[in-house]
């Protein structure tokens, strides 16, 4: 079963996919970090093999922590988590820094675990 | 579910790899010129002249576009002939993808087509706003917007009122605000009664019964309703051309007395009427 690491400061999106992952039947979730700095610490603790994480979060932001996690971690697959999907620029700069896709918000559970699935 | 661009839509349905619309941005990178590389490839100015202008933008706050015409390296002919031909010779990121032999023609056409039936959910229908409020088109479809994400997100049925200026926020159970910079500045309110707020936090969080979650879970819902909102509102705004830039969410507590409108700000209250009699507005604190 795959390891999903979830990265989001809100509580209640943290909720929403620890139970779309819990439920999957093909991942389990090892962990909540709430911002860049607190995912880069887990991914190293929990060694995940994908990681969930929001792009606008205070402290470090999700781009940074991408940023450092493709350098530091060649095998991590990183998914973006983002209400900001559908700006061209947001999306695209995620993908050139090594984001394997991106879930818009408002997700819908199939195209969460589809997209997690074909990593 | 969400507001998308075409590139977005073809990656997450898996038509396209990502590496594919990589390339594909980058051959648009290429192949689009900017107003003042259009400026210069059209022979209207030079490339000093535009690192005078990028200088002088330093310290004003205008388009490249208005200050060459301001500086007088452009006349304003010359700057539509400009916009005109960026438009007529630009490489949309469809065609992109099908020159570097990622989509063939046909897919493409079946593709769109595909795409704008599932954004036609997000098309706007209208919305009145008082007379003299600028950028009025960017705050109607953030009101739109707003509408839309409480029929789908929350699944609420409800009756929008009519939108009016107002110099105080009146009180209710809790609000959650979100801060927009860019081309635009403004802070994005919803405000909630302490039903409502249970509502959406029994849909944010898919549970039949949010009775025993703590007030910072509650809460929290709300401004990750906002945070939807908003983050679509700043894609829509970036297909109009308009750059918004969200802020993290964060929770206000209005006293009995409700909120006064900072100075230098045009407040619009949007009320929303809510079919069980709870209360809810959408406040838009537009600075002037």
């Amino acid at each position: 079963m795959k390891k999903v690491l979830v990265v989001d400061d809100s509580l209640s999106v943290a909720r929403q996919l620890e139970k779309i992952i819990s439920e999957s039947g093909d991942f389990t979730c090892v962990g909540h970090a709430k911002n860049g700095a607190e995912a880069i610490k887990m991914n190293h603790s929990e060694n995940p093999d994908i990681i969930c994480m929001d792009m606008n979060m205070p402290g470090m932001d999700g781009l940074t922590a991408l940023r450092t996690l493709s350098v530091m971690d060649k095998d991590v697959k990183v998914v973006m988590v983002t209400s900001l999907g559908g700006v061209g620029d947001k999306f695209t700069e995620a993908l050139k820094l090594g984001a394997k896709n991106v879930i818009s918000k408002p997700f819908e559970t199939d195209n969460v675990l589809r997209i997690l699935r074909e990593l | 579910m969400a507001v998308k661009f075409f590139g977005q839509f073809l990656v997450e349905q898996g038509l396209v790899s990502r590496e594919a619309l990589i390339s594909a941005i980058e051959l648009q990178d290429q192949k689009n010129l900017k107003l003042g590389e259009m400026a210069v490839a059209m022979g209207y100015i030079t490339q000093a002249d535009i690192e005078k202008a990028h200088n002088a933008q330093m310290s004003k706050d205008m388009r490249l576009g208005d200050l060459l015409v301001e500086m007088g390296f452009l006349t304003l002919t010359q700057l539509n002939d400009v916009i005109t031909r960026q438009k007529n010779t630009h490489l949309y990121i469809g065609e992109a993808l099908v020159q570097i032999g990622a989509l063939t023609s046909e897919n493409l056409q079946k593709h769109l087509a595909d795409f704008k039936a599932d954004q036609a959910q997000y098309v706007s229908d209208g919305i009145a706003l008082p007379p003299g409020v600028a950028n009025s088109k960017i705050w109607e479809m953030t009101a739109d917007l707003t509408y839309k994400m409480i029929t789908r997100v929350l699944d609420l049925q409800f009756r929008p009122g009519k939108c009016a200026l107002t110099e105080t926020l009146a009180p209710n159970f809790m609000m959650a605000a979100m801060d927009f910079n860019g081309d635009v500045e403004a802070r994005y309110l919803i405000s909630v009664s302490e039903g409502l707020q249970k509502t959406i936090a029994k849909a944010i969080l898919r549970e039949e019964s949010v009775d025993g979650e703590p007030a910072e879970v509650l809460e929290d819902t709300v401004m990750e309703f906002v945070n939807v909102v908003c983050g679509n509102v700043a894609a829509k705004a970036s297909q109009m051309g308009v750059i918004m830039n969200i802020n993290p969410p964060v929770t206000i507590r209005p006293p009995a007395a409700g909120l006064p409108v900072p100075e230098g700000h045009t407040a619009l209250c949007f009320p929303i009427h809510i079919e069980d009699g709870d209360k809810m507005e959408l406040i838009l604190l537009i600075k002037k």
